[in-house]
């Protein structure tokens, strides 16, 4: 489980979030979503131990990970997997080195580490691509090297970043797709962030709205469908019209 | 002069922050590669990159820097008939200095830029962040190889620039201006020092390890994107510049003492 408790953190004069409150329970599939620059990837940062807040705790499984050291903090970050918006891989290596790095900094061999990056990859939807380098591949495949890497080493927690961002809406439903089928065969907890409305009603078991870096509103998908909030209201509708300001344009 | 005293506050505070941002990177990088596990695939690799990549380009400024210091010399001893000193003056320049300083500076250039390139690409593309989740030390995977293997390449490369610079005074010498090879050797060696090889190897180790954590830091912290990346590469070169002919100065003082 994660719980996130009055969570605080600025850049500089800049106040991202707000004190942030959200709870993620085991098997959960929650969805953040929220406007650019509202403080989705800050948030996710946190939950990683990427960041560390100026204030509040981020609770996995009991232990704060805020004032963990190094060493005790990477030991928790197995238990996550976390795809990135750009699926951050790494373009030196081919696309199974990619895969099977996690499983052979971790001291398996190397042509058992082949043999699990190869399922993995299948597992997503490709095959034949392990001597591949990552810029060979088109936005899509890179999502799904990306998420093949970040389920290799059977983590409890998938923590995904805008993954529709930047593919295809065809694309964007087959990753859709493959997350629901991550949760359902792996039995993740699975946190996403995202501003794609289709993607979250999707794949959501609950969703939680992040406007000026607090949790405005949390419900389940046809809860948050119907809501009366009009911050909300205006962010799932996609309308330049309501109580949110975009600044330099009046509506 | 509110405005220039505020703006020298800045500067001092924005230095000082840097400095120890770097001296933070330096002393976390030690600890790394102390501890295991070792990163002794990592390096080997870097050494490669850093060091063998680097040969030709050094050999090149090498030959050319010991021709024209022969050059120079045997044309100017010779207006007070002091000529037959043109190898002592080759051998101790390139060991002593110009070995060293510019193999430090021909490293900064090729390989330094590359580090502070590659890393910086590898930060606004979420790559360490990546490694982070992978439950991997950036640090250790990354910067620690670079380190070990710049100071164990750039004596490694000096060796190469002494002898190669030593043997391009020896061209022009002999083959140029006809002096007799066994002179030019004997003034080479008789007044040459172990302490003048091993001073100048030991700047080189020391340049290693300044090129290897400016240049890594630079791109370590890079912000903003691909302009984040250039101006990163640009200033990790100008930097380790800098580093290496300002310290140059003081580990010359300090060594002839």
């Amino acid at each position: 489980m994660i719980e996130i408790r009055g969570l605080y953190k600025s850049f500089g004069d800049h106040q991202v979030l707000r004190g942030v409150d959200l709870r993620v329970e085991d098997g959960q599939s929650m969805v953040v979503i929220g406007g650019s620059g509202s403080g989705k990837s800050v948030l996710m940062k946190h939950i990683i131990g990427l960041l560390r807040p100026d204030r509040g705790s981020v609770l996995v499984d009991g232990i704060d990970i805020t004032g963990l050291d190094a060493k005790h903090l990477y030991e928790v970050r197995k238990k996550f997997g976390m795809l990135f918006q750009g699926a951050a891989l790494f373009d030196s290596m081919t696309v199974g080195e990619n895969v099977s790095f996690a499983l052979l900094r971790s001291g398996m061999k190397a042509a058992e580490a082949r043999q699990v990056a190869v399922e993995k990859l299948r597992l997503v939807g490709l095959t034949g691509v392990e001597d591949l380098m990552p810029s060979e591949l088109s936005g899509g495949m890179r999502k799904r090297v990306g998420l093949a890497r970040a389920i290799a080493h059977q983590p409890q927690i998938l923590l995904y970043d805008e993954p529709t961002t930047g593919i295809d809406p065809i694309m964007a439903d087959a990753i859709n797709d493959l997350i629901i089928k991550m949760r359902e065969e792996l039995l993740v907890t699975s946190v996403a962030i995202t501003h794609d409305m289709h993607s979250a009603y999707k794949i959501a078991d609950r969703i939680a709205f992040l406007y000026e870096g607090r949790i405005v509103e949390t419900g389940a998908p046809e809860e948050i469908k119907n809501t009366q909030n009009p911050f909300t209201r205006q962010f799932i509708t996609g309308s330049a019209q309501g109580p949110i300001k975009i600044e330099g344009i009046s509506a | 002069m509110k405005r220039f005293l505020e703006l020298l506050g800045s500067t001092i505070i924005r230095f000082t922050t840097g400095m120890g941002s770097v001296l933070l990177l330096f002393a976390e990088s030690l600890k790394e590669m102390l501890l295991p596990p070792y990163e002794v695939k990592n390096t080997f690799k870097q050494v490669l990159e850093i060091g063998v990549k680097s040969v030709p380009v050094v050999i090149i400024t090498a030959v050319f820097t010991g021709m024209v210091l022969a050059l120079q010399t045997f044309t100017g001893f010779k207006r007070f008939g002091a000529e037959a000193l043109v190898g002592t003056v080759v051998s101790l320049s390139m060991t002593r200095e110009m070995g060293p300083v510019l193999t430090g500076l021909v490293v900064a250039g090729r390989a330094g830029a590359a580090m502070a390139a590659e890393l910086g690409t590898m930060r606004v593309t979420e790559q360490i962040d990546a490694l982070e989740t992978l439950a991997t030390n950036p640090v250790k995977y990354l910067i620690v190889p670079r380190f070990v293997s710049s100071i164990i390449i750039l004596p490694s490369l000096t060796v190469i620039a002494d002898m190669i610079g030593i043997l391009g005074g020896y061209a022009i010498a002999v083959w140029l201006y006809g002096m007799s090879s066994a002179l030019y050797w004997h003034r080479a060696w008789n007044y040459l020092e172990l302490n003048d090889i091993f001073g100048g190897l030991a700047k080189a180790a020391f340049f290693g390890a300044a090129i290897a954590i400016v240049c890594c830091h630079r791109g370590f912290y890079t912000e903003g994107g691909a302009e984040g990346v250039g101006k990163a590469t640009t200033g990790a070169v100008v930097i380790s510049f800098m580093t290496i002919l300002i310290s140059d100065y003081f580990l010359t003082a300090w060594l002839l003492t």
